[in-house]
This record gives structure tokens, C-alpha cells and sequence, in this order.
């Protein structure tokens, strides 16, 4: 199945759970997605620590500060907690479900999707896989022992959600009340890479 | 061994393999007794209109994404490959448990964690407990678990000066109204907005709104940061404890999981041992097939997997609960209720659990699953009574995920409560005299006789020609019973005296056959023989119009349903064995083919529960004579369609008439579509065969309340499902009524006949007989 056709199944699903779904040719039509998003209205965007040394993510933030959004490292919950926007990064997209796989042991990081009230969430169109299987296999390679092991990773399929009172779907309790995916198509300025290189490594998942 | 001798080894049994039963359980405090929790669960209108509502919206979502995922990625995602992946997953974790508690604890201590392994509630209570006193931590913050109500934490932590707050939304309404969830899934399904509201204002000490969900659900964002920011404590349940990697995975929809496991600067994961899983990737079967079970959303909001701590300094402590499980796995029936993924489909499906909710349906877990646990974690004793609610319908098992037989362990639950209980007078007297043919006969004809005064020879036995009797003692109930429901009179002239030569078994031998002559044997059942012979002589003449021979077994009696499904194994087994001697026989001597039988419960009992109860009485050659005959056996409906139909039998049939011809809706009997799985049969027979047209009722195959004797033991129950069942079938203004099931149209036709509706109530052979030409 091809990346246009994956993030379509992707998308609805994720729509479905009250989650949204963009598609983003490069890093500059990323950062004009989240610029213009309502939740920025206030300009100020929470990241995790050391999002700048990220890759290829890293990339985002100066376009990001070049339209005048304040970025906040992330550092204790009380200075989260109802921030109105924050940014994560993804190692899969799931389009069975409409999931992101987030691992981070860092707290710092991951309050980031716990507290604030929007987040985004970003991905790159060659970690969008057709179904949990693969989520299985990258489970087992990150919670192997050593070092690099992962403590805490998380799917996560739309924002916060309840029906516990008369069955009354409400969105928003303790955790975000949106979510919104990026899927960047190319996130690497990596010219090695071509876009068409991308394409077909794409086409043969 | 005698059945005396069986029962005392299998008391034995239980004594020793059931640690409820063997030693006092420690009652759970404030809970109520069952006779108390019905009566509120029965007056609750609220909830079981709640449940009512849920119920279709939640079957519909529920399929339609099964359909869909099987649709799209091919039939290994079906619904029935899914269960039985999941299925095999956990068996294999419950047949290697030491194996996969070893690995499980060797990754999860690499990792950092602390696994502490608790024999009983009072261990895991204390173990938590103490980890609270050293390290001086008074406020504790949880998610939802469903273990830390089996072991009563909070009331255990509370009462030694520690406070446990509940952070997700249903349980903390709960909590704050000194409540039990009532639903495993939404804990406070029970409650109205307006009484939310209540609890919540209450609560805060603010005026919280009655109507407005979003407000109220805001409130528990705000009362709960600063719990979640101090608590020195988070305690999670876990939806599977997976062994490859020592990882806690917990599913949450709220957020409020990863807080409580992510804040706190000690975590603590209480989870039965049942909660194991092998791989990642039985996790993620479960993980299909969890929340669409569970509430119909294809999947929670949070899957969250945790593998030791993940900083410094954070602790990290897995509580691995025994408490009754070791018991379960010893037992070869109910280790496989360790299945469990507590989706609670099994409740959301049980039309008694709709009427009377979770306090009443269960003890701490309920719904179908909670009447099979129960006995383990909380004794017998706490089951006695709700387990008297199940209907027998099998809904439950036709939807749960990780396919537990449960109607049959509810049954085998039952058997135990009456081993140890006993069972009431009447039924004793009842079965008693069941199980003597001839004596039941003579009853049965004397009762024809002398029930006129509350016949006045119709043949119902009504409330308006009994409410003389009222007034006398003992009366009363007895008469009531008829107020909502009609009872049918004994036929003056039972089946069995209208049948003929057809009792000459070995005359069909002697006689000369044709190669293409068919025999059937007729089993009737025993309410088709006494009660409404015109339904046997219905299907003795399609029989025999389709040019087939047909004899009758004059030796036929009751198959033992009644007794078996009341728990009386000792009338139930003597039954059982009588029966499958005369149909041995009967074949033996007529040199039948078939055995037909227009009774699908009584098929069920022969074909199903026969070989289940010869298995656990271990007796083989009983269990071997059943499985032979069982080949033969086959139920009207199947019979007309897939032999005399295809066959091409069946003689030309009388045309409806346009214009007069009726409209048809039909009741899938329980035994029919769920124990069968003849879910199209009949509407080929109504709509392809006879030409009529068939409008569909709403939940069709949703039990009509009869239910075996739970009608009389519980008659608010049953005279509810019945009220639905007819107004469902009139709203599609049908004439006629159909269904495949005798004890089905008893009590149909006697909630038509109580409150005079315009319906005719048939049994399928009986309407294809009218067709005859």
C-alpha cells in the first residue's frame, strides 16, 4: 500500500477517535500547520527537553521561531499542566488504528502529551505502517535490557476521552483535549535522500 | 459410583479446590444482602433504561467494526479468528503459568521493578500497606482497577489513615457516593446526570451543574491536579502483564492512567496472575478485541506499556494476586474463566443484568463472568443468589472475547450451590416427580381433569378464574404468578394417546422399505406431549405429508432440562440416562434414521449438555452412547430445510393468498440461535418456502424472559422481558408470531393471552402445517 493510500486509512481512523490528521509535504508546510493552529493563539508552544538536538525534527523549530512562537522546554508538570499547546514526536503511525507510538523515559517528555491541552504530534510518512503487528515488533526491540532500553511508551488513538456519565462522549479529561498528527512526508533537508527515493521506499511497504 | 458418592467426591472437590468454600471469607464490608440489592436493582428505572438503551447501540458498534476489520484485512481479523488467537494465548499462559511468572519477574527485575507475589487479598492488602508506612506516604492516587476492589484496598488503606483517591471519573463518582461500580467498563452506568451532579456538588461544596456533562466532567480535571502533583503514590490495575519482556500494559481512555503511573514517585500495579500473556503480539490481539468487546470504540485512547521504572529513583512494584486463582486453574472447567479480559461484554449482552444492573447481578464482579468468579474470590455463599438470575439464554458466550464457556459454568455454579444449599421444596417435589414417568404421568392426566375451575375449560389456566383463590394461605403467590402471564392447561389427551399405530417401533422395521423411504423417530419433549399436543401433531403431519415414516416412542419422557438447569444433577443424571436408553431403542427397534425433536432446548440438552455432564461424572461409556446418538439428532427446523426441503420432499404447498395472506415476525429462541447457531433457517421457511412476508422484529434473539424456572423465581424479571418481547413484536404489526422453541411460545402465548394482544402465537411446524395443500 502506498503512503498516500496508508495515511487516508490513517486519517479516518484517527478522525473517528476525535483525533486530526495532517499531511505535510516538508518541515515548512509542518510548522506552518502548527502556527496557524487555533491552539497557538497565545504563540507559545511546549516541546520536550533537547527537542532541538532531535532528528530530523530539530530542524522545525527555528521555522517555528522565525513566525514568533514562543518554545518552552518542558520541565516540571505544574509548568505544563493546561499549557494550551505542546509538540511530541512519534516512532510510528499506526494506520489500522489510527495510533501514535510514543516511547520516552524522560518525564520531562511526556508530560508534554499528558498535560497540555492541545498536542501535536509528529511523524514521518515512513513510519506510517498498516497495522499493530509492527508496533509488536518495535515493543520487543525497545524494551529489550540495556541502556537504551524503554520504559514507557505509550499508543496513543485521539485525545482524552470519556462516557462514564450517561454514556455522554466528552472529550478532554485529564489529558489533552485534541490531538493532532503531523505526517511529514519529508522531514529530512538530507539530499541524499530524494523525494523520489522516498516514494519508493514507501511504495515497497 | 453412585451419583451419592459423585456429588460427595465433587463436594470434596470444591472444598478443597475453593478456598471461599473451605475456609470463612472475610465478609466485603457494607455490602448488602442479594435480596436487598434486587429489590433497588428492580425498582432502579434510571438504570435499567440506561441499560436498556446501551445494549442495541452497543451490539451494533460492536459488530459493525468486527465486520469491518474482517472486511478490510481478511478473515484472520474476524471476530472468530481474533477469539481464537486470543484464546490460545491464554491458555497456553495458564497451562505454563510457573514458566511465564518466571520469565515475567526475571524481565520485569532487570528492568528495575519489584514483583511481590500475594497468596491472598489480606497479603497484597498488607504488602501495599507497608510500602505506604516506610515510606511515609499518606495520600495515594489510582486508576481504575478492578482487583483492588476484589481485595477491598481502599476500605484496608483507609482504615489505617492512608487516602486512596480514585482519579478515573466513574470510579471517583463512586467512591464519593460510598458506592461499587456496577459495570466493570462504567462503573457508574447506574447513575443519572442529574445524580452526578449531586454527588459532585456535594463533594466540592460548590453548586456543580445537573444537566451539564461537559461541567461535570471539567470538575474532575480541577479537584484532581493537586492529588495527582502530591500523592506519594499511584496504583494501577493492568490489562495484561506481558512475560517476553516483563511490561505492564494497561489500557485507559481518561489520561488519568498515565498520570497515576507517571506522577507519583512510587507505582505500584496490582494484577491477577490471570493477566498474563506470552508475547507483544498476543497483546495486541487483545488489544483488538478489548475495547470493541468492552464498549464498542475500536480502541482506548491510552495503551500504555511500562517496563521498570523510568528514572531514577522511581519505584516500580507488581502486586501479582492469587487470591482463589490457583483454585480456578486447578479446576479443569473454570481455569477457563482465567481467560478473562474483563470486557464485561458478557453483561452488556445479559438481558437480566439490563433489569437489574451490577449491585444485584454479580457481588464485587458482574455480569456473566462476575456469577463464575465470585464463588473463588468471595465464596460460595456470595454467589448463591445472583447466580439464581441467569436465564440460560447463552447470549453471553456468543460475544465473549476469549470464548469462556460461561452458561455452563453459571450452571455448574449453580449445581454447587445446590449441592451445598439444597434446593427449595418445590422444585425437590417438582423433579422428584419428573423423574418418575409413570407417576408423572398419572399427575398429569389428574391435574387435566380437575384443573377446570381455573381453566373453565380454555385452554389457559387464567388469572381471572383464579383471583378466587387469592385469599387462601399459601395461594397468593402461586396466583400472581398467572396476573401478567397465563399458564397453559394439561391437553385432556397428551400426544402420546393421539399417536396411533406410530408407537409400533418394530412394525417400521418389518414392514418393507423402500430405498429412499426416510424414518424418523419423533422425540416430542415432554411440554409439546402434555401441553400443546397440536404442535406435535403439527409436525407428525409434515412428516408424514413429505411421505416419511414416523414412529413415537411411547417409552418418551422429559430429557431433564428442568433439573439440570436448576442444578439438580442427581434427577438431571437419572433423566439424562433414561432418555438416551429409549432413544437407543427406539432406533434400535424402528431402524430410524433421524431423531427429530421441534423443541430446540430439549435439543440443546441432548446434543450439548448430555455430554457435558457425562464428562464431568466421568462416565465414558454413558458419554460414548451419547456422542452416537447426538449424530442423529437434528432439530424440526433444521430437519425441514435441509432435508425435506432439500431433499425436495415437501409436497406442493397452498399459495397465501394476496391480501389476506399474514404478516409474520418471528422470535429466535435462545437455544435456537445461540446454542444452535439457526439464525436463518426459519426466515428461509417463512419467507423462500411458504411465501410470506417476514418483518423483522427489534433484538429478535433476545431472550423472551421464560428462561427455565427463572421465570418463577424471579417473575418481575420475566414478566419485563416478556413485555418487551411483545411490544417489540408489535410494533412491527405482525399478525402471527412465530418461534422454533416450545417453552419460548408457553410464554409468549401466555403474555398475549394475559393482556388480550392481537397475536397469534405459532410454532413454526405449525404454520407450515396450514400450508399443507
Amino acid at each position: 500500500m502506498n503512503s498516500s493510500a496508508l495515511f487516508a486509512q490513517f486519517q479516518s481512523r484517527l478522525s473517528a477517535a476525535g483525533g486530526v490528521a495532517h499531511w505535510a509535504e516538508d518541515l515548512a508546510q509542518a510548522a506552518e500547520i502548527i502556527a496557524t493552529h487555533p491552539a497557538l493563539a497565545e504563540q507559545r508552544l511546549i516541546i520536550p527537553p533537547a527537542f532541538a538536538a532531535c532528528q530530523p525534527w530539530g530542524a522545525l523549530l527555528p521555522l517555528l521561531s522565525a513566525r514568533g512562537i514562543r518554545l518552552e522546554e518542558a520541565t516540571i508538570p505544574e509548568r505544563v499542566a493546561d499549557a494550551p499547546a505542546g509538540l511530541s514526536c512519534a516512532s510510528l503511525a499506526i494506520a489500522e488504528t489510527g495510533s501514535v507510538f510514543l516511547a520516552d523515559n524522560a518525564l520531562a517528555a511526556r508530560i508534554v502529551g499528558m498535560l497540555t491541552l492541545t498536542h501535536f504530534v509528529l511523524v514521518s510518512a515512513g513510519q506510517l505502517v498498516p497495522l499493530l503487528d509492527e508496533a509488536a515488533t518495535l515493543l520487543q526491540t525497545l524494551t529489550r535490557p540495556g541502556p537504551q532500553q524503554q520504559h514507557y511508551i505509550s499508543l496513543v488513538t485521539g485525545p482524552s476521552r470519556t462516557a462514564d456519565i450517561e454514556r455522554t462522549l466528552t472529550i478532554g479529561v485529564q489529558g489533552p483535549r485534541a490531538l493532532c498528527v503531523i505526517v511529514v512526508a519529508t522531514p529530512a533537508s538530507d539530499p541524499s535522500l530524494s523525494r523520489e527515493e522516498v516514494k519508493d521506499r514507501d511504495n515497497e511497504l | 459410583m453412585s451419583y451419592k458418592e459423585h456429588a460427595q467426591a465433587n463436594q470434596a472437590q470444591t472444598l478443597t479446590s475453593q478456598p471461599g468454600t473451605a475456609r470463612p471469607v472475610p465478609a466485603v464490608h457494607d455490602m448488602p444482602p442479594f435480596a436487598e440489592r434486587l429489590q433497588r436493582g428492580l425498582e432502579d428505572e434510571n438504570m435499567h433504561r440506561a441499560l436498556e438503551r446501551f445494549a442495541p447501540s452497543w451490539r451494533q458498534s460492536r459488530q459493525a467494526l468486527f465486520e469491518a476489520t474482517a472486511a478490510e484485512y481478511g478473515s484472520d481479523y474476524s471476530f472468530a479468528a481474533l477469539r481464537q488467537r486470543l484464546r490460545a494465548a491464554k491458555d497456553e499462559a495458564i497451562a505454563h503459568q510457573e514458566e511465564l511468572v518466571a520469565r515475567f519477574k526475571e524481565q520485569a527485575t532487570a528492568a528495575g521493578a519489584v514483583v511481590y507475589e500475594a497468596r491472598s487479598a489480606e497479603e497484597a492488602n498488607r504488602y501495599i500497606y507497608e510500602l505506604c508506612r516506610r515510606k511515609g506516604i499518606t495520600l495515594v492516587v489510582k486508576s481504575k482497577t478492578m482487583v483492588s476492589e476484589e481485595i477491598e484496598l481502599n476500605h484496608y488503606l483507609e482504615e489505617r489513615g492512608i487516602k486512596a483517591v480514585e482519579t478515573d471519573l466513574g470510579e471517583w463518582v463512586a467512591q464519593l457516593d460510598h458506592e461499587r461500580p456496577s459495570h466493570m467498563v462504567m462503573p457508574i452506568i447506574h447513575k443519572t446526570r442529574q445524580q452526578v451532579g449531586e454527588v459532585l456538588s456535594r463533594a466540592t461544596g460548590r453548586e456543580i451543574s445537573r444537566e451539564n456533562v461537559a461541567e461535570q466532567v471539567a470538575v474532575i480535571r480541577r479537584e484532581h491536579r493537586q492529588a495527582f502533583l502530591t500523592a506519594g503514590m499511584g496504583i494501577s490495575g493492568a490489562n495484561a502483564l506481558i512475560a517476553e519482556s516483563g511490561t505492564v500494559m494497561l489500557n485507559t481512555n481518561e489520561g488519568n492512567g498515565r498520570m497515576v503511573t507517571s506522577l507519583p514517585p512510587v507505582h505500584v500495579v496490582l494484577a491477577g496472575y490471570d493477566k498474563l500473556l506470552p508475547t507483544f503480539a498476543d497483546a495486541m490481539t487483545q488489544i483488538r478485541l478489548l475495547a470493541r468487546s468492552a464498549t464498542g470504540q475500536p480502541m482506548t485512547s491510552y495503551t500504555t506499556f511500562i517496563t521498570g521504572p523510568d528514572r531514577p529513583g522511581k519505584e516500580v512494584h507488581i502486586v501479582l494476586l492469587d487470591n482463589g486463582r490457583s483454585a480456578m486453574r486447578a479446576d479443569p472447567r473454570f481455569k477457563e474463566a482465567l481467560r478473562c479480559i474483563r470486557c464485561a461484554a458478557c453483561a452488556n449482552i445479559c438481558p437480566p443484568y439490563q433489569q437489574v444492573g451490577g449491585h444485584a447481578f454479580g457481588y464485587i464482579y458482574s455480569g456473566a463472568i462476575g456469577l463464575v468468579v465470585t464463588p473463588f474470590h468471595h465464596g460460595l455463599e456470595a454467589a448463591a443468589g445472583p447466580q439464581s438470575l441467569c436465564v440460560s439464554c447463552n447470549a453471553c458466550e456468543t460475544v465473549c472475547p476469549v470464548e469462556i464457556p460461561l452458561p455452563s459454568l453459571i450452571l455448574d455454579v449453580r449445581s454447587r450451590v445446590a449441592t451445598s444449599e439444597g434446593l427449595p421444596w418445590l422444585k425437590r417435589l417438582i423433579f422428584g416427580v419428573l423423574a418418575r414417568p409413570r407417576l408423572f404421568d398419572l399427575l398429569t392426566r389428574l391435574a387435566a381433569l380437575g384443573q377446570w375451575p381455573a381453566t373453565r375449560g380454555t385452554p389457559y389456566v387464567r388469572y381471572r378464574y383464579l383471583r378466587l383463590f387469592e385469599r387462601l394461605p399459601g395461594l397468593r403467590p402461586l396466583v400472581q404468578l398467572t396476573g401478567w402471564r397465563s399458564l397453559p392447561a394439561f391437553a385432556l389427551r397428551p400426544l402420546r394417546d393421539r399417536i396411533g399405530d406410530r408407537a409400533n417401533l418394530a412394525a417400521a422395521r418389518q414392514e418393507g422399505r423402500r430405498s429412499d423411504e426416510l424414518t424418523v423417530c419423533y422425540f416430542a419433549g415432554c411440554m409439546t406431549d402434555r401441553l400443546y399436543p397440536e404442535m406435535g401433531e403439527a409436525v407428525i403431519q409434515i412428516l408424514e405429508r413429505c411421505g416419511l415414516r414416523v414412529v413415537f416412542p411411547r417409552a418418551q419422557h422429559c430429557c431433564g432440562l428442568p433439573a439440570l438447569n436448576s442444578g439438580d444433577r442427581q434427577h438431571g443424571v437419572a433423566m439424562a440416562k433414561q432418555t438416551v436408553r429409549m432413544l437407543e431403542r427406539a432406533l434400535d427397534e424402528s431402524g430410524a434414521d433421524y431423531i427429530v425433536c421441534a423443541s430446540t432446548s430439549c435439543v440443546v440438552t441432548l446434543i450439548q449438555d448430555y455430554l457435558r455432564l457425562f464428562e464431568d461424572l466421568q462416565l465414558q461409556s454413558w458419554l460414548n452412547r451419547t456422542r452416537a446418538l447426538a449424530g442423529r439428532i437434528m432439530d424440526f427446523t433444521s430437519f425441514l430445510l435441509r432435508v425435506l426441503v432439500a431433499q425436495q420432499r415437501l409436497p406442493a404447498l397452498r399459495r397465501p393468498r394476496s391480501g389476506s395472506a399474514p404478516v409474520v415476525t418471528y422470535h429466535d429462541s435462545c437455544q435456537s440461535c445461540n446454542c444452535l447457531g439457526l439464525r436463518t433457517e426459519a426466515r428461509q421457511v417463512i419467507r423462500d418456502v411458504l411465501g410470506l412476508e417476514l418483518r423483522e422484529m427489534r433484538d429478535s434473539d433476545v431472550c423472551c424472559g421464560f428462561g427455565g424456572s427463572t421465570s418463577i423465581e424471579h417473575p418481575e424479571i420475566a414478566e419485563r422481558l416478556l413485555e418487551r418481547k411483545l411490544r417489540h413484536a408489535e410494533e412491527t404489526g405482525a399478525t402471527l408470531l412465530v418461534s422454533d422453541n416450545p417453552g419460548c411460545l408457553m410464554h409468549l402465548r401466555g403474555g398475549v393471552d394475559a393482556n388480550g394482544r392481537p397475536l397469534r402465537v405459532l410454532h413454526l411446524a405449525q404454520l407450515v402445517a396450514e400450508y399443507l395443500a
